[in-house]
């Protein structure tokens, strides 16, 4: 990426979601080599818009077989491009604001929540975008996937992906005004972590800072007194899945794109080649296995 | 018109975000046909954009509710449907069929799945992710019910010709399990992901598929409390894996109470549940 600054602008495309590919196995094989498109759309990678997706349209019925896959990471691929075709295919994308991308091994499609979901405690798209421009098809020693979720549910996933951010909620009591023993919040707390105090209720160490208790709140005795995010490293699912790290609680949104940046920089220096591999470069995960949680983050 | 699936409350009133699954004639796969509608729903009653969500749907958002009957009759013309909501069967995910490494096709059970059960209500949420081999692309070690198909690969007495498109890039063993030695191809079993994709680029014909079957996962979710799928068992062919699912399905009906998700019934009643897939 930073030989191609040097070089300036052009206009060459990111050639890493072209996915050489076989023909669906119950489609008879003719004699044309083809590739699937992996395409990511822009400014926001989870949002297409209506010409968008007319392109799309456009390409799988001209130069691929009418169908799209939908990818678990906001990608629509098109498949079955004939070989011979991809560039004018490629042009079109370019046109309509679509890349090719989200594949080989690069810093993957960003995953995020979309901003009008009314779960979010903050909404994650804004940050998504600028972490997208900022390090988004960046070349990696392997795989690096991305993930913003706006609450703990965790629609995108961000336990189980490389650098995982997620909004989290500090809550606070009020118990003058609890009048009723309604009880809601104790119910709807995942982690038990409301308890009985007095005549009000009282928040103990296990809270997660989820925010469910705030939803249910009737008399406005709980209520958020701030919000951030709280980062997680090294997590992945596949093959073996392992949870992500936590790295730091409450930071901001620029913070944030300072961690993925020295994340980013620390992987690309210690990354090694996976034992008896001869081409295969470790993920995050494994560099942290390798040297510990507290080594690898520089401590 | 309440209890439509597929409807999403917004911040904004009498908006809401319309998630649409595919019904026919494919579940993870969008025709273009099916695509162009959406644009048009999108301009015409939404903000003219859509979501791509993670579970193969398509969120149209800030849709006017009073014109959601209009949509959802148009929707069904070209075979899609709203839904994957709440507590109806979420869509059930495959990875797609063109990918290399599948070991197995998994669109075509996703489908008759998705027909069957697209409309049925549970206890609580299921996720069912179906992956044509190891590395799972659609999560299926954090999902209610996973699947992960399987190819075992046999060493036949074909003489190896040390071609080495089993061990090069591109198309190579993606986890090193394949050693060329003098006096043949070995695989290290421990490393082996029983994908069966050196048995596509071997041309003597070393590498063969012996039999294919399916490993089922049972019991994983993500969110506020991840939890990691239990291997469950395996099976053979698609109508025993269609069975066992179907099975398993009925006795989360049965057993499990109201909001609780497979693995809170694991948890609850123990490993016994399990059994059912042996």
């Amino acid at each position: 990426m930073t030989q191609e600054q040097d070089r300036g602008f052009s206009l060459e495309m990111p050639s890493v979601g072209i996915i050489k590919g076989v023909l669906a196995k119950d489609i008879e094989v003719v004699g044309d080599k083809v590739v699937n498109l992996r395409t990511c759309a822009r400014p926001y990678r989870n949002i297409y818009s209506a010409a968008q997706l007319r392109t799309i349209k456009k390409i799988s019925e001209e130069y691929g077989s009418g169908k799209v896959h939908l990818s678990p990471r906001h990608n629509l691929e098109i498949p079955e491009i004939k070989q011979k075709e991809l560039d004018r295919a490629l042009h079109e994308l370019y046109i309509a604001g679509l890349f090719p991308g989200g594949a080989g091994t690069s810093v993957r499609n960003i995953f995020t929540c979309p901003d009008w979901c009314d779960r979010a405690i903050r909404p994650v798209q804004e940050l998504g975008l600028m972490v997208s421009h900022n390090f988004g098809d960046r070349d990696m020693p392997n795989k690096v996937t991305i993930s913003f979720a706006g609450c703990m549910n965790g629609c995108s996933r961000p336990e189980n992906t490389d650098i995982g951010v997620v909004a989290i909620v500090e809550v606070g009591v009020d118990n003058r005004k609890c009048s009723d023993n309604c009880n809601l919040c104790i119910e709807a707390c995942p982690f038990d972590a409301i308890k009985k105090n007095g005549t009000g209720v009282m928040i103990t160490e296990t809270c997660q800072y989820c925010g469910r208790c705030i939803n249910v709140c009737r008399d406005d005795v709980l209520k958020a007194t701030r919000t951030g995010f709280k980062v997680l490293i090294g997590g992945k699912e596949g093959s073996t899945v392992r949870y992500g790290s936590e790295y730091k609680r409450w930071v901001e949104d620029f913070e944030v794109l300072e961690i993925i940046d020295l994340v980013l920089r620390r992987y690309t220096e210690l990354a090694r080649l996976r034992p008896r591999s001869s081409r295969k470069k470790e993920r995050l995960s494994e560099v942290i296995e390798r040297m510990g949680f507290k080594s690898f983050i520089g401590e | 018109m309440d209890d439509i699936a597929g409807i999403i409350e917004g911040r904004i009133p009498e908006r809401v975000t319309l998630r649409v699954r595919s019904l026919t004639p494919y579940t993870s796969e969008f025709t273009s046909e099916q695509i162009d509608l959406l644009a048009d729903i999108a301009e015409k009653y939404g903000a003219g954009y859509v979501h791509v969500t993670p579970r193969q749907t398509v969120e149209i958002p800030h849709v006017e509710r009073s014109y959601i009957n209009e949509i959802v009759k148009r929707l069904h013309e070209m075979g899609l449907s709203p839904g994957s909501t709440d507590r109806y069967l979420r869509n059930v995910i495959a990875c797609s069929r063109w990918c290399l490494f599948n070991a197995y096709p998994m669109t075509g059970i996703a489908e008759v799945l998705n027909r069957e059960f697209a409309d049925r209500k549970f206890p609580g949420k299921v996720d069912i992710s179906l992956s044509g081999c190891d590395f799972s692309c659609v999560r299926s070690r954090t999902s209610d019910i996973g699947v992960i198909a399987r190819a075992d690969v046999e060493i036949t007495d074909r003489k190896c010709k040390k071609c080495s498109l089993c061990i090069k890039e591109p198309l190579g063993c993606q986890v090193d399990a394949i050693e060329i030695t003098d006096y043949g191809v070995e695989i290290d079993r421990q490393r082996c992901i029983r994908c069966g994709f050196c048995t596509n680029v071997c041309r003597p014909g070393s590498l063969v598929v012996r039999s294919r079957g399916f490993d089922i996962y049972l019991g994983g979710r993500g969110g506020l409390k991840p939890r990691e799928a239990t291997y469950a068992g395996s099976v053979n062919g698609e109508d025993q894996l269609i069975d066992a699912i179907k099975r398993i399905l009925d006795i989360y009906m049965e057993n499990a109470m109201e909001g609780e998700r497979l693995s809170d019934l694991i948890e609850r009643q123990g490993d016994a549940i399990l059994e059912v897939c042996k």
